[in-house]
């Protein structure tokens, strides 16, 4: 996927985006109070962002068609080995979120930078050894310190505890 | 201010700043934004001199790696690299290291001075401000911040503007009403600053920084780095022997920090190229002279007073580093303003004399940060990475202890990760992000007391901001057909012509006198481009 490509398709997810957010600005409520209302300042950026973004459609439109890309195109599958990294820490990340209620922050982090850690790095079994002794230590003494350092409320799950 | 224990902070915030600004891939913006969520326990003063204490550290510590590795720490100190590693490889690398030291102190200390001197003067200058000229000083501040992020140009303004639309998400602040909530009551309070701060520019800049899964793997420095013992007496000498170098750079740096946009990475580089061309020997830049490490490091640690000027006489930040700083203030609600000054005595001057002394603790804590930077290049970055994710996390949910701050974070992550690799620079939408409330708040004030819309033309100072903003939009095609199309020869005249008209109708003495100045400027430039023409026509 050549890089004009790809910008041709994010000027046009950015007029669909666009044309949404549009019309739901006129689903926000109009009051009698107000000298400007509520619905005006995100039109007129949103005007603006179409304008720029059809602007942007233009300019990538043009240079597709002017322009041959160096760059061998790059499949779906060499584009998702090259992101495969950022793709397990987002995933890694969603998952600690949903299990944050039932794990809480201190073992639902630590299990979040080990196995991040683990899909990152080495996975011998010193590798498994070190990335263990990181979360534990790493999770251990910032949740300690917010805890009783800072006294601020980390949340506790309903498994476990704190 | 002085007390143990805000000292005891600042000197934690230092060294952290000086490992933080160390290694490769960090940023300084990354190690203020992260150090954010430890401020919350603390009063205003003390957290934001713990800030400010990064912030320096960082600036600082960015030297040690670009000189005893070659590749700098940070974007701040690249132009170091030129002369401080070559000096480094001839067996000088604690001289080379001490004069980067005392440069950056120096410099600090001179944005420092400035930093006083100035603040209450703009702020006052501020004052006069009305909604209008508010208005159109956030779109400048933007449209700047686009145009010097890079060469593109549209992105950045599109950036700019999803970062207006993402802080028009939410209530609305002056009518309460609610938009574009989707039916989701937790969006109804709108996204949290630092969630989508710390998501955009933190989580994008960790999960980039393992993209390549062998250099993740790898320890950070290849090489590895040794800690030397830095020269102070003998790198002091050399410093203060070239005070011009010293000045000069210092002034680029607070100049540079004063406009939006343009930080230290952009500072560092032009005061390295102007010693290079005031210099005798310029041939020598490059093979390890003082002055080479002298200019950029004096500029970089100016350009943050420079920054810092803006925020607290106009509350308009120009970078990321001064955005964080911003919204640290607003989280100990304090409003910075051109009343922010002489309303919060006690805290404005604490900020002063944080950032003056920050620089004395940086130089006393070199050495050992050195040895600590020496430990870190030994670890892979992804142990960093994840370890720091989840510090990320853990940080935004004590912001408010809501467990949507931590969905925000998630969600604009990917965001930032995806607008990184896509070439959008991230500066404009955290600024639009920032300034957003500001400029519709300022619209909503303007609109309440005039509809007449003349007015953002018609106010001298509102017309000056909107002036800048224009050619602020245009400066990037200037410089790409700067030398090859003609009507570049005459940006320049045309602009001091537009900048002229509103300070002429400032009014008092000054300020007209400043104008007419400006058109004489603009005559004389025009005058030489028509000569020249004339000249290569014959």
């Amino acid at each position: 996927m050549g890089r004009f490509h790809i910008d041709t398709l994010v000027a046009i997810f950015l007029l669909l985006f666009c044309g949404v957010f549009l019309t739901a600005s006129f689903s926000i409520r109009e009051t009698s109070y107000a000298s400007l209302g509520a619905e005006v300042w995100p039109r007129v950026i949103l005007i603006f962002l179409t304008l720029l973004s059809l602007g942007y459609l233009v300019q990538a439109l043009r240079h597709e068609r002017s322009e041959q890309t160096e760059e061998a195109p790059r499949g779906l599958k060499q584009w998702f080995f090259h992101h495969l990294n950022a793709v397990w820490c987002f995933v890694w990340f969603g998952l600690f979120l949903l299990s944050l209620p039932y794990l809480g922050m201190l073992v639902g982090g630590m299990l979040f930078v080990y196995v991040t850690l683990t899909s990152l790095g080495r996975r011998d079994f010193h590798g498994h050894l070190v990335h263990a002794a990181i979360a534990v230590v790493s999770v251990g003494t910032m949740w300690a310190i917010f805890t009783y350092g800072l006294k601020v409320f980390l949340p506790t799950g309903s498994i476990v505890s704190f | 201010m002085f007390e143990l224990h805000t000292l005891a902070l600042m000197t934690l915030g230092v060294t952290a700043g000086l490992i933080a600004g160390a290694i490769p891939g960090f940023t300084i913006a990354m190690a203020v934004v992260l150090t954010l969520p430890f401020t919350f326990g603390m009063t205003a003063t003390q957290g934001l001199s713990t800030m400010i204490g990064v912030l320096v550290g960082g600036l600082s510590g960015g030297l040690m790696a670009g000189m005893l590795t070659g590749i700098p720490g940070t974007p701040s100190s690249v132009a170091t690299t030129f002369d401080g590693f070559p000096m480094a490889r001839k067996g000088q690398p604690g001289l080379a290291l001490g004069i980067g030291v005392w440069s950056s102190f120096f410099g600090g200390i001179t944005g420092a001075i400035v930093l006083v001197t100035l603040a209450p003067q703009l702020a006052r200058v501020g004052l006069e401000f009305g909604p209008w000229d508010y208005f159109a000083l956030v779109m400048f501040a933007l449209t700047i911040t686009s145009s010097l992020s890079g060469k593109a140009l549209l992105k950045g303004i599109i950036a700019g503007t999803l970062g207006l639309l993402v802080a028009a998400i939410g209530e609305d602040e002056v009518n309460g009403v609610a938009r574009f909530t989707f039916g989701n009551d937790a969006i109804r309070q709108g996204f949290a600053f630092l969630p989508v701060l710390v998501g955009l520019f933190a989580f994008s800049q960790l999960l980039s920084d393992v993209q390549d899964r062998v250099k993740a793997s790898k320890p950070l420095m290849p090489k590895g780095a040794k800690a030397v013992r830095v020269e102070h007496r003998q790198a002091i000498v050399e410093v203060l022997r070239r005070w011009v170098v010293v000045l000069r750079s210092s002034f680029i740096g607070v100049f540079t920090g004063i406009l939006p946009g343009a930080g230290s990475s952009v500072s560092n580089i032009l005061a390295y190229d102007q010693a290079k061309k005031a210099s005798k020997h310029p041939e020598e830049f490059g093979t390890g002279i003082p002055d080479g490490i002298i200019a950029p490091e004096s500029s970089n640690n100016a350009t943050e007073g420079g920054a810092l000027i803006m925020v607290m006489a106009l509350g308009i930040p120009g970078d990321i580093i001064t955005a964080v700083m911003l919204g640290a203030l607003l989280i100990h609600d304090v409003v910075p303003s051109p009343s922010f000054i002489s309303e919060e005595p006690v805290l404005a001057y604490s900020i002063f004399i944080a950032f003056f002394f920050a620089h004395f603790i940086m130089v006393t804590m070199q050495a050992f940060c050195l040895r600590i930077f020496v430990l870190i290049t030994r670890v892979p970055m992804y142990i960093l990475t994840s370890v720091i994710l989840l510090y990320c996390a853990i940080g935004v949910f004590a912001l408010h202890n809501v467990g949507f701050d931590l969905w925000t974070l998630f969600l604009f992550g990917i965001l930032g990760y995806i607008l990184r690799n896509l070439g959008f620079p991230l500066a404009p939408m955290i600024l639009g992000v920032v300034l957003g409330d500001i400029a519709e708040l300022n619209l909503n004030r303007a609109w309440s007391i005039s509809n007449d819309l003349s007015l953002f033309i018609t106010r001298p100072w509102s017309a000056f901001f909107l002036t800048l903003a224009a050619f602020s939009t245009v400066f990037p095609w200037y410089q790409r057909d700067r030398a090859t199309k003609k009507w570049t020869q005459f940006y320049f005249p045309i602009f001091a012509f537009a900048i002229a008209v509103p300070v002429i109708f400032m009014g008092g003495t000054v300020r007209p006198v400043l104008g007419l100045c400006l058109i004489l400027l603009g005559v004389y430039l025009l005058w030489r481009r028509v000569n020249k023409a004339t000249d290569l026509s014959c």
